[in-house]
């Protein structure tokens, strides 16, 4: 099948991980953003994901031949963005 | 229809360790999952590998097989499991926490194992973020550090090796007995498989598996959350509690001198520093269903715990936060056993907040049941027969 994504390319940022990487993971069992995260850490840097997911879908479709929605996303869990101790302690909402 | 000589519900902790340890014994096993592999609490937990943390006698000796096992499984595996041997501290705030951490630690050393009082003194030299004005603390040299969902990945990987058939995306809806009781074949959404040997690892979820062949299996989910910070320098060189984690768990009544935001959450630090850098730092002991919500108000009461003991957390970012529920089990030990009016059902459940760490033990255990050879050491006290003819109210120890 002709891939558009080169083995070697950078999906996330944040983690530093390729796309071949995330073919191995998709290779040992998994089958949607969670699964993909959990085996490689794609999103599980500063940005979350929010960046590299829904990149991480596309391949997970051209590999398991599935649609975006089955491929899913990651769950979202606060906080929206980076925050402090400092300031979460004091009680600020971001 | 396939046939099994086990069957194993559950791809989490002790699902996939027993299932490693039967298909290494030569079995022919299936692990069954109903949804991906490690993701039930074994993805939503911290990864202490303790023999600490736990009350003196079978809960302390189960701690050390299993901490010693990760030792040689990691020599074995080609799948990194992250284990590192760092080092376990409880730190103590008050003098009245020293002296009922140094009654434990006693307790302990008596039972062979190494725990021990250190100052004020040490305990910054170990941890050099520590707040410097905390009265000291206990010292675990053995204790350790591993990736949960890897550990149950690398059993999957390497289990493999040994012909385990791994099916996710398999729910267990019911399982069939023969007029005798025994088990006679496991039933998912997809399909029917024959075998006469099933565990039930199904943690907190163990109960509905028990149900379908009658049984009330005590086990209720135990909630916690956590904070994970950006990547930076390591921040907690060794794995860290406070004593109240410990005195929280097992004494309901006992009080600390903390904020009525703490309080109320049952908040206690608990912090370490991954392999990848982030530092996660919880946590709290709640009876709230199965509800795994992250509450704002325990986000704000763990961070305030935090800096308490770790005041460079101060300016540090928290990028997440995650809930779990850990499988409680009413008189705080696991169930590591057969079910004799079931024959051919086992359970393996029931860890709370161990269950990272007492993995490798469970599953060795149940294996060697299945075959019938002789256990690693003497698990009664683990057996499902302790709750038959008891007031099962007498036997609860449960607080908040
Ligand atoms: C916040 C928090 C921090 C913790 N920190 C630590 C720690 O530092 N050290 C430690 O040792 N322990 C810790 N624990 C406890 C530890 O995580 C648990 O004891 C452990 O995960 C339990 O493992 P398990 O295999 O019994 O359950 P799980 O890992 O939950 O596995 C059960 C599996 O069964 C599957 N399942 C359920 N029903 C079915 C069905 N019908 N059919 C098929 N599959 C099914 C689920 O999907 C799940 O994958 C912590 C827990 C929490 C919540």
């Amino acid at each position: 099948m002709d891939s558009k994504f080169d083995d070697d390319m950078l999906v996330c940022r944040c983690e530093e991980v390729t796309v071949g990487e995330i073919k191995e993971a998709i290779a040992q069992g998994a089958r949607d953003v969670v699964g993909v995260k959990r085996r490689t850490r794609a999103g599980m840097g500063l940005c979350q994901g929010r960046t590299c997911e829904k990149m991480v879908q596309q391949i997970l479709c051209q590999e398991l031949g599935i649609s975006p929605e089955e491929a899913g996303c990651s769950s979202i869990r606060p906080p929206a963005r980076p925050i402090t101790f400092g300031t979460l302690a004091g009680g600020m909402k971001e | 229809m396939k046939y099994y000589d086990a069957i194993v519900i559950g791809g989490g902790l002790q699902g996939t360790s027993t299932a490693y340890f039967l298909a290494k014994k030569g079995l022919r096993v299936a692990l069954l999952e109903r949804d991906d592999i490690a993701s039930g609490t074994a993805s939503h937990t911290d990864g202490a590998t303790l023999i600490s943390d736990k009350q003196p006698g079978i809960d302390v000796l189960q701690g050390y097989h299993s901490v010693e096992l990760y030792r040689k499984l990691v020599k074995e595996f080609s799948y990194d499991i992250e284990f590192e041997s760092c080092g376990f501290m409880y730190v103590c705030e008050t003098d009245q926490e020293m002296e009922a951490a140094a009654d434990y630690a006693a307790k302990v050393s008596a039972q062979g194992f190494d725990m021990r009082v250190i100052d004020q003194k040490e305990m910054c030299e170990r941890e050099r973020y520590l707040a410097k004005d905390l009265k000291g603390g206990l010292w675990t040299e053995s204790d350790g550090l591993v990736n949960p969902y890897k550990v149950c990945l690398g059993f999957v990987e390497e289990g493999r090796k040994y012909g385990l058939d791994v099916y996710t995306h398999h729910e267990v809806t019911g399982i069939r007995l023969n007029k005798k009781n025994q088990v006679e074949a496991v039933i998912t959404d997809r399909e029917t498989f024959l075998t006469d040997k099933v565990v039930n690892a199904c943690g907190v979820w163990a109960p509905a598996i028990g149900n379908m062949v009658g049984l009330d299996i005590p086990i209720e989910p135990r909630k916690g959350i956590l904070l994970v910070t950006e990547k930076s320098e390591t921040i907690a060189h060794t794995e860290v509690l406070e004593f109240g984690y410990w005195l929280a768990k097992f004494f309901a009544d006992f009080k600390r001198p903390v904020s009525e935001l703490v309080e109320r959450h049952n908040v206690c630090l608990n912090i370490e520093t991954t392999h990848s850098g982030n530092t996660i730092v919880g946590g709290c002991r709640l009876f709230r269903g199965y509800d795994i919500k992250v509450e704002y108000e325990i986000m704000q009461a763990i961070a305030e715990r935090a800096i308490r003991f770790f005041p460079i957390l101060k300016d540090m970012n928290c990028i997440r936060s995650f809930g779990g529920i850990r499988p409680f089990c009413l008189d705080h030990l696991p169930i590591v056993s057969g079910v004799e009016e079931v024959p051919g059902f086992y359970i393996a459940a029931g860890h709370e907040g161990d269950g990272v760490a007492l993995a490798p033990i469970t599953g060795l255990l149940i294996s060697q049941m299945i075959t019938g050879e002789k256990t690693e050491f003497d698990a009664t006290e683990l057996a499902w027969s302790r709750f038959k003819n008891v007031d099962r109210k007498k036997l609860a120890a449960h607080g908040n």
